[in-house]
């Protein structure tokens, strides 16, 4: 057994991701400014897909940072890096949000004093929503993670130099006390920003779902980034398929445990049947959204489960990259399933316009040039890592 | 003190030799019980025959001995079901999810949780049976038309659960064989006792170790984990389900069912705990069952601890939320009505006292460890208690609201079944290896070649 | 006594390093009957043996789909085509509600089968005459040792060849296994002839009892026994034995005004009818009268039954005797029956008795409208 070359070689990333990232960005800017003129009401709510997704990619490769330091994983030590570049979402958020928060009045009710004044249920609501307090937690949120991400990456970048584990050491007690704050922090994300578009229903399961969905499609983004890295030849030698399969393993876990939490929510309204809860199936019911949300399941659940179950799937390159974009595109879809259906423009139907497409091809350029940047200033491999060795090491 | 992350930690302590991990487990079935043992087991069966007494009361004079009344119609009942079960999830948590995750230090505890996990659903198995009154007509819980040619409802959550449970208890009694099956032959080999031998001979089912079997055998291992795992989820799941669809405000809420698995993995490692520290003491298998296992087990608590918190918080807010009067009405009452009681030691045993895992002294420290798990179980009874009670307790009408008060039989099923649960552990730590040998062995140090994986197909 | 027949040789190993190359050795010197015994799975070895990846996964999928498919079949035939009942108000067949079933199902048809189907034949076990067993090969893999067997069956065995080539992978010790001597089986003996009588005689005595003592014992049946007297019982307390009573004389039962008229042919000039033709009335009369009375008079009172002769079709009541009966008449004939009607009394109210004339009124105009009705509807309005 020849020993793991440890020594590496940073490899700069092609421009042309650069320049296909601006081209998509711009893309995207150009018609988004356009769709904002035009309809704004579209608009709106196609940003906040996106806006969300973005929460799901960042928070969500920040959680997966975390876990591996509170677990004590190894296998993903090699990967953390990709991890990381994702996670550099979340300090955007700040500015992406900013288009919303011009908009509220388009996107919640309740943020219209005249609508809630008639309202007993909002009016009970209105100590939770209302517009300050909303931004107020908005951006508090966001300072938390960025505050997080921060401490994190710095401790992990510095241990590229110093190899200190005690660097280990102080992200593992990070990631205890983040935890905890993630849970409660990205519950209330969901309800401010998904819940809270019908700001009559609730559901205690809300926060779990969206944690569910935010986890798949970070997930998804890091093993669609390692496979096409991996690919290329940027990645160490050491990274096998048996570290894909176990990126491929946690996706299908997770399938199933979004399938296990959409059903539980879907199950206990479908079955008790009470109208103040059963509305909001129902207007997922109306007209073709029911086509709507029964592809939901297909494509969230069925196909990527059919393509995940085997043993050989799970760390064949191929199979991953497809499923990666798959379950990327589920993860957008159940994002507009969830916040299409409450605009008013749309509740009896779905009609196609072209504003739908315009933002997630944004997304992508956005991703493009956030990971092509931190790639550019970062090693990709967590050299200083003690566990590093291990993880390159790691076999099935 | 400071870790070394770049070593992997050894999951068994002591440099044991593969003969001595062997010895070790295998002990106490060579040896003739000793007074500690006659002395545990008639402390246990006095408490199951305190129960059969008080169930024999109940089936001789019916259910009116037991402070069920209306509205309150599910008492201690189903409380004790539902906390039974979920100590049953520990177990198959440990070997199946453990497993998959790869997690070494599972297998010094995976068997003797996985027959706490059998004990105790065998436990729980009892409370719905007993609960119906009359337990002889629990045949028409099988998909078998009776004599008007009328089906069992399958729409029903009760009827899930019959069959979620008695699936649960097979899966895991197949999953426990399986695993036994290698060490039946180890025992077998190493007998000198003649019947001892005929009988692991024939639960061994002749087991040669072969490695063409043993290929199968770590395939259909990991089957068997791949199904347990989605399986454990779905029994208590299905058991928030008895609530949850109703529409009774306190229980119709979507995070019943993750809630109630969180919670019943979070007692069943305290069921485990509290057995473990004992167990390792009396039988030596502080090498084995090591303080770091411990240690890990108590982090899960932490977090479970945690995620029931969690739970609660999301239950509390979205009531408020709501806007729902008759939501509202229930959380206050819980946390000020007549069974606040209930509620505050549900509270500060389940989510204030494990905070104190954060620290490692106390993770580490048996005595405090003891205590704190206990508390937790407490605690986690109280939840179903609270879950029960409080909601049942007051009806949508005030005429209707009541009080439940259990009587002395309702302690004594309670007592009977904790009395029957450590029966069947005791006896189980004598007759049969309370770890597994075969896997213990796999995972000792030098136990596996050098350079293993090296050339690993894929 | 024949020669032991050889059924294979063995070498044993110390550590896990040397088995593995020891198997890669025997995999490659083209040896196919032969295996490995090691007390637990050892890393890599599936390689270091050439076999091929386990095919289990296979008996799970279909096993695991034929416990959905199961589970989904019993569930639709059973609520939806066998005994259909609305539950909660969800369809018969109501897919969210049957997937815990399904579920499990599923878990315990692919897990239970699985094991099984892997012990039984993949494995061939149990099999406790396998003739590595009771040897000190077997006791040795058991604990501590490694061990590789080639056995006789193999095309290329040869004693020597094998023991020499054994010998080359520098292994602890090196056996020979031989098969154990045939058992004889004494079925025949009186002893196990005696053990069979006695089984079959204590197996039919408590099946006996079980079905005829066992199964008509009554467990908790105070409830079910009281002191009282139940219908159609007897009773030594009154005279004539009989647990029930008739009424007092002159008794009249509540709510139950009794009807003078029974048995007479025509009482009618005494009977008026109380209810006026409204909307609500006439609506309640024809669904009375599509329930009770269409079935043999036809749906328009044409007197064109349904029963496809089971009885006798009544005449059409747009006759002109039917038309002339006054409204006391039709309600007499409803309440004590003619020629082969019977009552319908029991079934149908007053009122409702009452609302059925008024509307085999509305049926005799509709069906016999003159000029003057025609017009009359062509100038109101029907929606």
């Amino acid at each position: 057994m020849t020993e793991i070359n440890l020594t590496y070689n940073k490899k700069e990333l092609p421009t042309r991701y650069t320049r296909l990232g601006v081209l998509l960005l711009a893309i995207g800017l150009v018609f988004g400014i356009v769709a904002f003129i035009t309809d704004q009401n579209r608009a709106v709510f196609n940003y906040l897909i996106a806006y969300s997704f973005m929460i799901s990619i960042g928070l969500g490769s920040l959680f997966l940072i975390a876990l591996e330091y509170i677990v004590g994983a190894v296998w993903s030590v090699p990967i953390r890096r990709i991890v990381e570049f994702f996670a550099a979402t979340i300090p955007f958020l700040a500015i992406l949000v900013i288009p919303l928060l011009f908009n509220m009045h388009e996107l919640f009710h309740w943020s219209h004093e005249e609508a809630v004044a008639g309202d007993e249920i909002l009016e009970g609501k209105a100590p939770y929503l209302n517009v300050p307090f909303f931004i107020i937690r908005v951006f508090v949120l966001i300072g938390i993670w960025s505050l997080f991400y921060f401490f994190f990456i710095r401790n992990s970048k510095k241990q590229d130099t110093t190899k200190d584990q005690n660097l280990t050491k102080l992200n593992i007690k990070l990631s205890a006390v983040f935890i905890p704050v993630f849970a409660i922090s990205i519950t209330i994300t969901a309800i401010d920003w998904l819940m809270s578009i019908e700001p009559h229903w609730f559901s205690t399961i809300f926060g779990v779902y969206f944690f569910s969905g935010t986890v798949i499609a970070s997930l998804a983004a890091v093993t669609l980034a390692t496979v096409l890295l991996k690919e290329n030849g940027y990645l160490h030698p050491s990274i096998t398929n048996d570290h894909l399969y176990s990126l491929g393993g946690l996706m299908f876990a997770f399938i199933n445990f979004w399938a296990y939490i959409a059903f539980s929510q879907f199950m206990l309204i479908w079955y008790a049947d009470l109208p103040e809860e059963s509305f909001w199936f129902l207007q997922k019911w109306n007209g073709n959204w029911a086509v709507f949300s029964i592809l939901l399941i297909i494509i969230h659940f069925v196909v990527p489960y059919a393509a995940l179950l085997a043993h050989p799937a799970k760390k064949n390159p191929k199979r991953l990259k497809f499923i990666a974009v798959w379950l990327l595109f589920a993860h957008l879809f159940d994002l507009f399933w969830l916040v299409m259906p409450e605009s008013n423009q749309l509740s009896e139907g779905y009609s196609f316009s072209w504003i739908d497409l315009v933002f997630p091809i944004a997304i992508v350029g956005v991703l493009m040039l956030i990971f092509k940047m931190k790639a550019k200033k970062e090693n990709l491999l967590p050299i200083g890592d003690p566990k590093l060795k291990r993880g390159l090491e790691f076999h099935l | 003190m400071s870790t070394d992350y770049s070593i992997e930690a050894p999951s068994i302590h002591g440099r044991l030799s593969l003969a001595e991990i062997e010895e070790l487990v295998a002990q106490p079935l060579d040896t003739k019980p000793d007074k500690k043992f006659f002395i545990a087991i008639t402390l246990s069966t006095g408490a199951l025959l305190i129960g059969a007494f008080c169930l024999t009361i109940t089936f001789l004079y019916g259910i009116g001995m037991w402070g069920n009344n209306q509205p309150v119609g599910w008492g201690f009942g189903i409380t004790n079901f539902v906390f039974w079960v979920g100590i049953g999830h520990a177990g198959t948590l440990i070997s199946a999810i453990l497993f998959l995750l790869r997690q070494r230090w599972r297998t010094g505890i995976a068997r003797f949780s996985e027959a706490m996990t059998i004990f105790a659903v065998m436990c729980a198995g009892i409370f719905p049976v007993i609960h119906t009154g009359r337990p002889w007509l629990a045949g028409y819980l099988l998909p078998y038309p009776n004599q008007h040619g009328l089906w069992i409802n399958f729409t029903s959550p009760i009827i899930w659960d019959v069959f979620a449970v008695s699936v649960y208890l097979s899966v895991s009694l197949i999953f426990w064989y399986t695993g036994l099956i290698p060490d039946f032959a180890i025992l077998r080999d190493r007998t000198t006792s003649k019947i001892k031998k005929t009988i692991y001979s024939i639960f061994s089912l002749g087991w040669r170790h072969s490695n063409r079997h043993w290929q199968h055998y770590e395939k259909a291992y990991v089957i068997l984990a791949g199904f347990a795992t989605p399986l454990v989820l779905s029994v208590h799941t299905i058991v928030s389900f008895d609530f949850a669809v109703s529409i009774l405000p306190g229980w119709h809420t979507t995070i019943f069912p993750p809630y109630f698995v969180a919670g019943a993995i979070f007692s069943g490692f305290a069921m485990v705990v509290t057995v473990l520290v004992i167990v390792r003491k009396i039988f030596d298998l502080q090498n084995i069952i090591t303080m770091d296992h411990l240690e890990k087990m108590n982090k899960v608590i932490l977090a479970t601890g945690m995620m029931v918190g969690y739970a609660y918080a999301t239950e509390f807010f979205i009531a408020w939320y709501s806007g729902v009067q008759f939501e509202q009405f229930v959380f206050i009452n819980r946390v000020f009505g007549p069974y606040a009681w209930a509620y505050w030691i549900m509270v500060s045993c389940n989510v204030i006292i494990p905070q104190l895992f954060w620290v490692k002294k106390i993770r580490r420290s048996i005595p405090i460890m003891m205590v704190i798990v206990i508390l937790v179980n407490v605690g986690m009874w109280f939840e179903r208690f609270v879950i029960v009670v409080t909601s049942l307790h007051r009806d949508f009408l005030p005429s209707s609201w009541g009080m439940f008060i259990p009587t002395v039989y309702d302690l004594g099923i309670l007592l009977g079944s904790f009395g029957l649960f450590f029966t069947l552990v005791i006896l189980f730590t004598k007759t049969l290896p309370v770890v597994s040998i075969s896997e213990v062995k796999a995972i000792a140090e030098g136990s596996q070649p050098t350079h293993h994986g090296g050339n690993h197909h894929g | 006594m024949a020669e032991k027949k050889i059924f294979g040789i063995t070498a044993l190993f110390k550590d896990p390093d040397s088995i593995i190359s020891a198997a890669k050795k025997t995999s490659l010197s083209g040896y196919t009957k032969w295996d490995v015994n090691t007390p637990y799975p050892i890393h890599g070895m599936d390689n270091a043996m050439n076999i091929k990846p386990s095919k289990l996964g296979f008996v799970t999928l279909i096993c695991g789909l034929s416990g959905t498919t199961i589970a989904l079949l019993l569930m639709w035939w059973t609520m939806s085509v066998d005994y259909p009942m609305v539950i909660g108000g969800k369809p018969f067949f109501s897919l969210p509600a049957f997937i815990p079933v399904t579920f499990e199902l599923t878990v315990i048809l692919a897990t239970a089968s699985t094991v099984a189907i892997m012990f039984a034949f993949f494995f061939g076990l149990p099999e406790n005459s396998h003739p590595l067993h009771d040897t000190d090969y077997m006791k040795k893999v058991s604990r501590d040792h490694y061990g590789v067997v080639i056995e006789a069956d193999d095309p290329k065995f040869n004693e020597t060849v094998v023991k020499d080539f054994l010998k080359s992978l520098n292994p602890v010790s090196i056996d020979v296994i031989y098969y154990p001597e045939k058992e004889t089986y004494p079925i025949f003996e009186p002893k196990f002839l005696g053990v069979l009588a006695a089984t079959a005689i204590i197996v039919s005595l408590g099946t006996y009892l079980t079905l005829n003592s066992l199964m008509y014992i009554e467990p908790f049946n105070w409830m079910m026994n009281q002191d009282k007297i139940i219908p159609q019982s007897k009773s030594e307390y009154f005279a004539d034995e009989r647990g029930m009573r008739m009424p007092v004389e002159g008794t009249v039962a509540r709510g139950f005004i009794p009807y003078p008229y029974l048995g007479e042919l025509i009482p009618t000039e005494v009977l008026l009818n109380p209810s006026i033709s409204t909307k609500a009335i006439l609506e309640l009369g024809e669904r009375k009268f599509l329930t009770y009375c269409s079935p043999c008079h036809g749906d328009f009172g044409d007197g064109d039954s349904r029963l496809r002769g089971q009885f006798q079709n009544p005449p059409t009541l747009h006759s002109d005797r039917a038309r002339n009966f006054s409204d006391g008449m039709i309600y007499h004939i409803m309440t004590n029956g003619q020629n082969i009607m019977p009552s319908y009394s029991s079934q149908v109210s007053r009122e409702e008795r009452w609302a059925i004339v008024n509307y085999i009124r509305v049926l005799q105009r509709a069906k016999n409208a003159n000029e003057h009705d025609v017009e009359f509807a062509k100038n109101i309005n029907i929606e």
